[in-house]
């Protein structure tokens, strides 16, 4: 049997009351508990008589009221209500944080204990709400907090708010206009006496004036960047951890392990991906971000294993929203994969086939160029980079190992490249980039490999779906000599085709989602894709290298930022003797 | 003794729905103030803002409410204070108050999110 709200208002007043006295007073006096209820006095008698008969408070005639243990646990249950429905109408529901007393006070009575179980997890198991009121956890228990108020605080110490005492809506509204929400960084300048008033300088370093009676409601603690102030003396190093947010230096990565399972083949584990960025901010408009990956877990000089990659690390000159300037070894802008490549963003185990031998993801180069956002969601970015090189071309994997990657990277001919993308509407990205450069300086005599890349693509994701489309296509012009060039090298024709197409779509369906598990989500991706779309005069074309792709899977994300994936790829090539495996596929995948 | 209780059931549960229903259309109700006030809505993805464009009119209480499609991200609004982490999808909304002058506000994303975490940037465009 559970208590009636006018049980549990009576003790949450009681509650309240009693954390204002001043020990060693350990009663609320009848009084105060009837003006905080807005009742007479006899009331309020009445019913402490009652409530002390139900064993919820000792009352003593003439001198006042306290919790019992047991009245001191239900009245905390009902502040740990209150207060985590208030959060969660802020954070969840989008409400102004003045209007959700009178909601909350509604529905502290009627919630569960497992819902309110389900939002104080759901909300990452807060200790305070909205005004910076400690929530009393499932036991009913507080953890301390030790604030002053801006009466109390320092004068030239910086504060920051970390509660509002006061939930009267227009008193949080005053708050609220004056930027002195909980989290706001201030300082007291001044105690006027003589003025009832207290002058604040807030963030921005606005001058703010305000009553005694409204600074009495605003509680702080004094911040690290003070202590470090007062302790150290070192004004300079407080200013500068003021100022971290814009100044820092951040890691970050994903990894992606996989196991791999082909058709009439033996099982494989891999460390597929092991990526960590490093980003600095110089200040507001200079920054710097790196990628390191390795590749296949273990690097071992001059034997087929795996590579250690400098995938990114550039530095970006960001003059406004509409003009930036990236120069270093930059992501070249082409297709979905390239520059959104983190497990957790795509379906499968392992990228599209398109995304590897038609765009030879992950695709970066040295360079230098320009980005920017215009109007209403249109992006461009434009850059000159070191060009590929022909003489790693394949007919197998396309133009993928031609890409210089920076090492010593050939610019007798630069190559430019760029992309125009719309963002415009939430979850839809349509995209069309470009690539082109000259390709054959390893050759002599030397002679011109104009190589051309156009592709385009569509995505959109938006609440439980996801859908994607790509089309690509490569021309190799005077593939015919490059041909000619490679066999007087290594004694055959490599047989490389003068156009490389593929395109594929892809969808997907999360069909659990918000579960307390995570969610889980299954695809379907069908790729097209030749290597020898069109050959040159003298080129031979093999169907081996005409290829079809379907790849069906499911991904669970215990977490956002983890990805849990199966898929089974299906290929099938247009050659009667040689046989493209299918291939069962596990990854685990993680951003942090 | 007391005998004034608070029955549990599916009744009471379905009132504490009701409520909740009722208050996510009071929602849009919005707290009234002196100053005109603008409610936008901004979802978070890699690597965009959507909306990326923001405009008002000078003096305007931006109530700003952040939702994240994927992982965490942040929003700082370039040459200010306000700078907030938006919880990953699902895990809730983020809200802060703006209130500009006259001019233009660049809002970017303050939270390392990806290769393509620099290019996540948005304005406020204030005019008079």
């Amino acid at each position: 049997m559970l208590p009636s709200s006018t049980v549990e208002n009576y003790l949450k007043a009681i509650y309240q009351g009693a954390s204002a006295l001043t020990p060693p007073q350990r009663l609320l006096p009848m009084g105060h508990l009837a003006s905080a209820l807005g009742v007479v006095p006899g009331t309020a008698t009445t019913m402490v008589k009652a409530l002390a008969e139900s064993g919820l408070v000792e009352y003593e005639p003439y001198s006042g009221v306290a919790l019992t243990p047991a009245g001191h646990k239900l009245a905390a249950l009902v502040l740990r209500r209150h207060r985590l429905v208030e959060l969660f109408l802020v954070r969840v529901m989008g409400y102004a944080w003045d209007e959700v007393h009178d909601e909350a006070e509604q529905l502290e009575h009627v919630v569960s204990d497992r819902l309110i179980d389900r939002m104080d997890e759901m909300l990452g198991r807060p200790e305070v709400d909205p005004h910076g009121d400690p929530i009393p956890n499932a036991d009913g228990q507080v953890k301390p907090q030790e604030s002053q108020t801006l009466m109390t605080c320092p004068i030239g110490a910086p504060v920051r708010v970390t509660r509002v005492v006061d939930q009267d809506s227009a008193f949080l509204r005053f708050v609220d206009r004056h930027h002195l929400k909980p989290g706001a960084a201030i300082q007291v300048e001044e105690r006027d006496a003589s003025a009832d008033s207290v002058r604040v300088r807030g963030e921005g370093d606005r001058l703010i004036t305000i009553g005694t009676r409204a600074a009495s409601k605003l509680l702080v603690q004094v911040t690290r960047a003070a202590l470090l102030l007062l302790l150290a003396a070192l004004p300079a190093l407080a200013q500068d951890a003021k100022k971290a947010p814009a100044l820092r230096t951040n890691l970050s990565g994903y990894m992606d392990f996989h196991y791999n399972k082909p058709e009439f083949a033996d099982g494989s584990l891999d460390f597929h991906r092991f990526v960590l960025l490093v980003t600095h901010s110089f200040s507001d408009r200079i920054r710097f971000v790196s990628e390191v990956e390795i590749e296949h877990a273990l690097v071992e000089g001059g034997e087929e294993k795996g590579e250690l990659e400098l995938e990114q690390a550039y530095v970006d000159f960001l003059f406004s929203r509409g003009f930036n300037v990236r120069a270093g070894m930059v992501l070249m802008p082409v297709g979905i994969i390239n520059e959104r490549h983190e497990p957790p963003v795509y379906y499968g185990v392992e990228r599209p086939f398109v995304d590897t031998v038609i765009v030879p993801t992950t695709w970066f180069e040295t360079g230098v160029g320009v980005h920017g956002e215009i109007g209403r969601g249109w992006r461009y970015r434009g850059f000159v980079t070191a060009p590929l090189n022909a003489a790693e071309f394949s007919a197998d994997e396309g133009v993928r190992e031609g890409v210089q990657h920076g090492s010593e990277a050939n610019t007798g001919r630069v190559a430019t490249t760029g992309r125009l993308e719309y963002v415009g509407v939430r979850g839809l990205t349509l995209g069309v980039s470009g690539w082109s450069g000259r390709s054959g300086f390893e050759f002599r005599p030397r002679f011109d490999v104009p190589v051309k890349l156009a592709e385009g693509d569509a995505r959109y994701a938006r609440n439980r779906f996801e859908g994607r489309l790509q089309f690509a296509q490569v021309w190799i012009d005077n593939a015919d000599l490059l041909n000619d060039a490679l066999i007087r090298r290594v004694g055959v024709n490599p047989n490389i085709g003068r156009v490389l197409r593929g395109f594929y779509t892809e969808g997907g369906y999360r069909f659990i989602e918000g579960a307390r598990f995570g969610d889980v989500g299954a695809f379907g991706r069908y790729e097209n894709f030749d290597t020898q779309h069109r050959m040159a005069p003298g080129g031979i074309r093999l169907p081996q290298f005409d290829r079809d792709a379907w790849v069906f899977g499911a991904t669970y994300w215990p977490d956002a930022d983890i990805a849990i994936k199966a898929d089974y790829s299906v290929v099938r090539n247009r050659s009667t003797v040689i046989r493209a495996p299918n291939a069962f596929n596990l990854g685990l995948g993680w951003w942090f | 003794m007391v005998v004034l209780m608070r029955g549990v059931h599916a009744s009471l549960l379905l009132a504490g729905a009701a409520a909740l229903t009722a208050s996510v259309v009071s929602f849009a109700r919005g707290a009234q103030t002196d100053a005109p006030r603008q409610v936008v809505e901004i979802t978070a993805e890699r690597f965009t803002f959507t909306p990326s464009e923001v405009k008002t009119k000078a003096g305007t209480v931006l109530d700003i409410r952040l939702r994240s499609d994927d992982t965490a991200h942040g929003f700082h609004i370039v040459g200010t204070d306000v700078d907030l982490e938006l919880p990953k999808r699902g895990k809730g909304v983020a809200t802060v108050t703006f209130t500009p002058k006259a001019g233009r506000y660049t809002f970017e994303c303050s939270q390392l999110c990806g290769a393509g975490h620099e290019f996540m940037r948005g304005v406020i465009v204030a005019s008079e």
